[in-house]
């Protein structure tokens, strides 16, 4: 499982979320994740379709393909609930 | 014989004694503009209607302009005769003499000493001729005990005891406005870019001052925008109208920041004006990249002056709405600025805790959408109320 973060340094929202995603990378180190400034990487940004709202979390299974996507502020228990619930995928 | 002459001589000299003074009582026209509602305008009509019965020679002419728009007419025309530049009501002339505003112990006393004078000596009657034809007088008895509108804003604070629950209301006011007005993302984007460039030097003395610069050119841009709304609203903020539009636009912007606050559920940044922001951002390299600390300080000002200018569209509504409510309680021109200040401190305070934040632990934070969710849910219920009031009730937003 890969879990790709979209933000933007002007966004509170994912100002918030940076330090939660620090804490669950460093409680998982097998969770495999990559991180895109909107305004820097407008490849993944188009083909990921991030439109109207930041941050976004993509989660992406072994063979690449989304199964999950998440919009704005998450809490740390939810992310970490569906990191172990999906770990296999 | 001698006695009777005598007796006749003195009352012909008392009679021709008396008869100056009795021809010394001159009419006197007073013209009083007022609005119904409006708290000083009652106190003052309460006063002239204490007082006017002792002076049969007086008349009273009044004109509401509230919800009459050939008096407010009326009284441009008579503001600009006089010289007098009555940006609200009360408006009263007496002669040649105007009176804008009403306080107890000042203007009553100025106000009975006029019309003293124009019992005893000539006054021109300046504006006779242009009100001539207008409404006439309606001098009744209009007795409220003096204490009265204080005693009932009297409130009982355990521990403090009793306070002037008015003389709190435009201070809290201004403080909760600007505080829902900070979290307003807005402007934010543009700190936090900065922010983020900041923190990439080493050198801690520019980092300090280039992000305190644009803070402060950012408030201070601010603070010309709002004293040249209210100035703009002391002109013209009397009319009806004026008052009615900027009610509907409170109503219509609080209704849109609710409806906003309980959709965006998950919190969230919007991503908007993807083009404007990347070449702010452009810009924003450029100035604090330059080895010239002048430069890059004046840049930095300037750029701040044109994101806030540009960003006032977005948060123009609470601005308004506030000048407005400042411009019903007739405050002193120090007031004013000082209640504007106190607006923008609690306006820039949440960028002020976030830089200062930066700039100690040089780590980037960034307070919760769900704050700017909750104060923009408060702050579209407290348009929507303050919408009301404007159009419905505006005398309850008069705190004097």
């Amino acid at each position: 499982m890969k879990v790709l973060k979209f933000g933007a340094v002007w966004c509170p929202g994912c100002l918030i979320m940076r330090p939660r995603w620090e804490e669950i990378e460093k409680e998982y180190p097998w969770l495999e994740t990559e991180y895109f400034e909107f305004d820097e990487s407008k490849d993944a940004v188009n083909t990921y379709n991030i439109m109207d709202k930041l941050p976004v979390f993509i989660f992406l299974d072994k063979k690449g393909k989304e199964f999950l996507r998440l919009e704005g502020e998450i809490s740390k228990n939810k992310l970490t609930e569906l990191i172990t619930s999906n770990k296999d995928k | 014989m001698k006695k009777l002459l005598a007796s006749f001589l003195s009352i012909l000299a008392l009679v021709f004694l008396a008869v100056p003074s009795v021809h010394a009582q001159n009419n006197v026209n007073l013209y009083l503009f007022w609005g119904d509602g409006c708290p000083h305008c009652a106190e003052e009509k309460a006063y002239l209607s204490q007082i006017l019965p002792n002076y049969s020679n007086a008349k009273l002419n009044k004109f509401e302009i509230y919800f009459n728009q050939d008096n407010v007419r009326l009284m441009q025309e008579v503001s600009t005769k006089m010289d007098a530049n009555a940006s609200g009501v009360p408006f009263l002339i007496i002669g040649d003499q105007t009176f804008i505003g009403f306080s107890k112990g000042n203007t009553d006393n100025e106000i009975k000493n006029r019309i003293e004078y124009c019992t005893n000596n000539v006054c021109p009657d300046s504006v006779a001729s242009i009100v001539k034809g207008e409404e006439v007088s309606e001098n009744k008895d209009q007795k409220t005990s003096p204490d009265s509108s204080e005693s009932k804003n009297m409130v009982n604070i355990p521990i403090i005891g009793k306070v002037n629950a008015a003389s709190y209301s435009i201070p809290i006011i201004t403080i909760v406005l600007g505080t829902i007005d900070g979290f307003n993302p807005c402007a934010m984007w543009t700190l936090l870019f900065l922010i983020s460039l900041l923190l990439r030097f080493k050198d801690r003395k520019k980092m300090w001052l280039l992000g305190g610069v644009f803070i402060f050119a950012s408030a201070f841009c601010y603070f010309l925008f709002m004293a040249a709304w209210l100035n703009l609203i002391l002109f013209i903020g009397f009319v009806f109208w004026v008052r009615l539009s900027i009610g509907a636009v409170a109503l219509i912007g609080g209704s849109y920041s609710v409806k906003k606050g309980i959709a965006n559920k998950d919190g969230g940044c919007e991503v908007t004006g993807t083009e404007k922001r990347q070449a702010t951002f452009n810009r924003l390299r450029g100035i604090v990249n330059k080895n010239n600390l002048v430069i890059a300080i004046l840049g930095i000002a300037a750029l701040a002056f044109a994101v806030n200018l540009v960003e006032l569209i977005c948060s123009a509504g609470l601005p308004a709405i506030f000048t407005q409510v400042l411009a019903l309680n007739h405050l002193a021109t120090w007031q004013y600025l000082g209640y504007i200040v106190l607006y923008i401190f609690f306006f820039m305070l949440d960028d002020i805790i976030i830089f200062v934040i930066a700039m100690t632990t040089l780590k980037m934070t960034g307070i919760s959408t769900k704050y700017s969710r909750y104060s923009g849910i408060i702050g579209g219920i407290l348009m929507i109320i303050i919408g009301l009031l404007l159009i419905f009730k505006p005398q309850l937003l008069m705190f004097g």
